[in-house]
């Protein structure tokens, strides 16, 4: 049986190879993934938990595209995964990861059907990056690769959903170059027949070229439930509606001047629900408007910019986190003695096992204040106001992807009280490429990044709020033989201070405050050697160590040591 | 350029113009939550007697340092009845303070000291108040008072006790739950479960009751005292209705409503149901009777309270007191 099915696989392939004219193509990837974990805890801490954990997986996702004619595209991709151990089909899982119908109608309309990827702007639709990242070194980024591919979180910031999706564009000889129209219908959420309308979002946006130096645009994203499908009448419904135009101009030759903004409102209503806390509707608006420079000969960027997010602007495309911080790691999720839940550390993300959004969420998700208290929405994060100020310089011989980011802001609208909290955040990074300045040609590339944080507020005792959060990523990758690299990292995370975290309600609104006393460092330290086949295809092992320790008594230090062999390959 | 730069000016400032909330917040006040607790003005009552009947009500009036639970208790010093005010406001005054007189449930309040006690639940190590107050009139109920038993037993009432029961009014004992006096049953019938009863007739042609049934409430306080327990007391209802209105009763032609109601606790219990319910049985079906089978207070002629017992508990004993009917919601002591 496998004879003939490899013997089908190789007529197919050469189908491929030799034929004239394409009618299929077959991509995906495999991999092996192996685990070996060990809570390192005192015992007196915790004499109940098992202290290794060890598992793994291998899995093959065999990716068809079939070609009918010219215009039409089908793609296929189904997931088979075997769990390390689980022999004659114990563990194996057979999926259809992706299903899409995409082509081009009369030659004009580009549409796509099943499986889309959807992003629109910062403030309507996008997929904001998590916690525990800066510019990070290749032995954490190789890792969280994979779970950005298992999540389908793209680098384009885009959202992985259900529906439909169309684009077109028209071009001009007078006034305007060209408008490009897009539109697309998903579905976010089945009825459950019960007490769950269906669900649906959908939107587009309308882009007009005026020329290379004025562009503008208008998106909309709506979210509304079905009525009908459940025999109450209860229906949510969210618009978010905004413009944005990208203005520039050159000043003198490689130097250019312009402005960047968008600017919209959002309105959230809850007809005919019966608990008395759902407001009928909720309604704010944002702007964000900002000065950009081009050096262009230089590749450096510089934006100063001043935002106003509206306390109740509420916009789930844009403002859905990847990681809920209230749910509970999927290993070790219960330690010490008193068989507490361990919070959701930035590793767990790294190794898989956060619980992660596949779909856009109504409610703010909760998050961890320590890692990030002035944005954790992203760009779109609500009652927030003030300057922003980014440099980035794209490329050079030695400094690559070099940036500093430095955001001054406040509430809008206090919290608790009508005192305001301030903020300020400074992101800093760099790939320093050290071969390049002793000539070698075999690469040693220095990864760093920094992320500081200052929340405070002043006022009486119960109201103050002093909290820092220092964030350092740091990565060395280098090929010391041909394709052979050593990868070392650390990321060292320290919060010392005080919050008041908002709890809020399904509407979110907010009903009460954590309060929040940190003292606490995040250490994260890993090394390990990989070797490339070729661009796609990797093979590494690596040792990461990580340990939680508070300063306060009555918090649990711990730490997880993690052994980790991961074969990757994509074609 | 310049153009450019205005309009750019123009369009930051425009945008500028949110309104400054630098009053409002969100979500509760951290004043409140996590604020220090002081009594920023004495929390006092507004009058040291109250009369009831002429002054309606009475209040309390102070002022905190935050929001915070608090509960102002009252208890009669002669019958025990309860009251309880809480409340979460920074400020108690008569918006969030008034007592009109009544309890939380029977026995209601007498002529007596009123013992108040004014406490803070929620803020550790905070004082508890006291005070006191003289009621010199009770609370007037709102509705068609039957008998509380207060003037003795009317021209027109009829009794029936087993031979070895004695059913009589009594008063100034201390146990009634309402005013001074109420009606008692005592007495051992080893045979039967049948106590005894009082028929409560009015002495003039009806009770003066409103036509409509749907929103009156028939209200009475019973208290088993002996062979109580689960499945051993319960209490029946007759109400007879005259409705050719020729000023006596006939079984054969006219309606007897019949209500049950069984008892498990003991102390003062608040009967309570809305009149036109006592057509249906503990089912929901539709009980038979031989008049035109509609209950219709304005026609009400005679209430009989017939208390029954386990006759294998050995001593039986009961006090009834206060029927009242009340329009649209149950008596309230």
């Amino acid at each position: 049986m496998t004879k003939k099915i490899l013997i089908l696989l190789l007529i197919l392939t050469t189908n491929v190879l030799i034929g004239q004219q394409k009618k299929f193509q077959i991509n995906g990837a495999a991999r092996g993934y192996l685990f070996s974990n060990k809570l390192n805890i005192d015992e007196s801490l915790d004499s109940v938990t098992t202290r290794k954990a060890n598992y793994g997986h291998t899995l093959l996702d065999m990716g068809i595209s079939l070609f009918p004619n010219k215009n039409t595209e089908v793609i296929s991709m189904f997931r088979i995964r075997n769990e390390i151990g689980g022999f004659w089909g114990g563990g194996v899982s057979f999926n259809v990861r992706q299903l899409t119908l995409k082509g081009v109608a009369g030659n004009k309309v580009k549409y796509e059907i099943g499986d889309i990827d959807l992003k629109m702007t910062p403030y309507t639709l996008f997929n904001t990056i998590e916690e525990g990242a800066i510019n990070e070194g290749d032995v954490f980024a190789m890792r969280r690769e994979i779970v950005y591919y298992d999540m389908f979180y793209n680098e384009d910031n885009s959202w992985r959903m259900q529906g439909a999706k169309v684009n077109f564009g028209l071009e001009f000889a007078n006034v305007i170059e060209a408008i490009k129209f897009k539109g697309f219908i998903t579905r976010q959420r089945p009825t459950d027949g019960i007490v769950e309308p269906e669900r649906l979002y959908g939107g587009g946006t309308i882009n007009i070229k005026q020329s290379e130096n004025l562009s503008f645009g208008f998106n909309s994203v709506n979210i509304f439930d079905l009525t009908e499908t459940i025999q109450d009448s209860i229906q949510y419904k969210n618009n978010v509606h905004t413009f944005n135009l990208l203005y520039k101009r050159n000043l003198r030759e490689n130097i250019s001047l312009g402005i960047k903004t968008e600017t919209g409102m959002s309105g959230a209503q809850y007809i005919n629900y019966k608990d008395a806390r759902a407001p009928e509707s909720i309604n704010d608006y944002f702007y964000d408007l900002a000065f950009v420079t081009d050096f262009e000969d230089k590749k450096i960027t510089v934006e100063l910019g001043y935002k106003d997010i509206g306390a109740d602007f509420l916009s789930p495309g844009a403002q859905t986190k990847r990681i809920n911080y209230s749910k509970f790691p999927g290993l070790y999720q219960q330690i010490s003695n008193n068989v507490t839940g361990r919070p959701i550390s930035y590793t767990d993300f790294i190794s898989g096992n956060t619980e992660n959004s596949i779909k856009i969420s109504e409610e703010l998700i909760p998050y961890f204040a320590g890692y990030n208290n002035m944005n954790p929405y992203g760009d779109a994060t609500p009652n927030r106001r003030g300057v922003y100020l980014n440099l980035v310089r794209t490329d050079s011989v030695k400094f690559k992807n070099s940036f500093v980011k430095a955001t001054f802001m406040t509430q809008s609208r206090g919290t608790g009280t009508s005192k305001k909290k301030k903020f300020i955040q400074i992101e800093a990074g760099t790939d320093v490429y050290i071969n390049d300045f002793f000539g070698w040609k075999k690469q040693l590339k220095l990864d760093l990044g920094l992320r500081y944080e200052n929340t405070s507020r002043t006022g009486e005792v119960y109201e103050k709020v002093k909290l820092n959060s220092t964030f350092i990523d740091a990565g060395i990758s280098w090929e010391f033989a041909e394709k052979l690299d050593l990868l070392v990292g650390a990321k060292v995370w320290v919060v010392k201070g005080n919050t008041y975290v908002n709890l809020r309600n399904q509407f979110n609104a907010i009903e009460n405050f954590d309060i929040l006393d940190y003292n606490f460092s995040e250490n994260t330290y890993a090394s390990g050697l990989r070797y490339r086949f070729n661009d796609k295809n990797t093979l590494s092992a690596q040792y990461q160590f990580f340990d939680v320790k508070h300063k306060d008594a009555t918090s649990v230090n711990y730490g997880i040591s993690q052994f980790t062999f991961l074969y990757s390959l994509t074609f | 350029m310049k153009k450019t730069t205005l309009v750019l000016i123009s369009v930051l400032l425009i945008f500028s113009c949110r309104k400054d909330d630098s009053e409002n917040f969100d979500g509760p006040d951290l004043n409140d939550l996590f604020g220090p607790f002081s009594i920023i003005q004495e929390i006092e009552v507004n009058k040291k007697t109250a009369d009831f009947p002429v002054d309606n009500t009475l209040h309390f009036t102070g002022e905190l340092s935050k929001n915070t639970d608090w509960v102002i208790s009252i208890t009669g010093a002669s019958t025990g009845a309860k009251r309880s005010i809480s409340g979460t406001q920074r400020v108690i005054s008569a918006d969030n303070s008034t007592w009109d007189g009544g309890a939380n449930s029977f026995p209601g309040f007498g002529i007596e000291t009123a013992y108040i006690e004014i406490s803070f639940p929620k803020e550790e190590g905070s004082p508890i108040l006291y005070d006191t107050v003289s009621i010199t009139g009770s609370k007037v109920d709102a509705g068609y008072l039957i008998t509380s038993f207060e003037n003795g037993e009317g021209a027109n009432w009829s009794k029936f006790n087993q031979s070895t029961v004695q059913g009589k009014i009594d008063c100034a004992s201390g146990e009634s739950a309402k005013g001074n006096c109420h009606y008692s049953f005592t007495g051992n019938v080893p045979w039967d479960w049948a106590i005894g009863s009082v028929m409560i007739q009015p002495s003039t042609a009806n009770f003066g009751l409103p036509a409509s049934a749907s929103n009156l409430f028939f209200n009475m306080a019973f208290k088993p005292i002996e062979n109580s327990g689960t499945g051993n007391t319960f209490i029946q209802f007759w109400f007879d209705e005259d409705e050719n209105g020729d000023g006596t009763f006939d079984l054969a032609t006219e309606d007897r409503f019949i209500y049950e109601y069984w008892f498990e606790d003991t102390g003062w219990n608040l009967i309570s149901y809305k009149y036109s319910d006592i057509q249906f049985d503990v089912d929901g079906n539709q009980v038979s009777t031989n008049g035109n089978g509609l209950p219709e207070p304005g026609k009400l002629i005679s209430i009989n309270v017939f208390y029954l017992a386990n006759k294998d508990n050995g001593l039986a004993k009961a006090y009834i007191d206060h029927l009242i009917f009340t329009t649209n919601k149950p008596y309230t002591p």
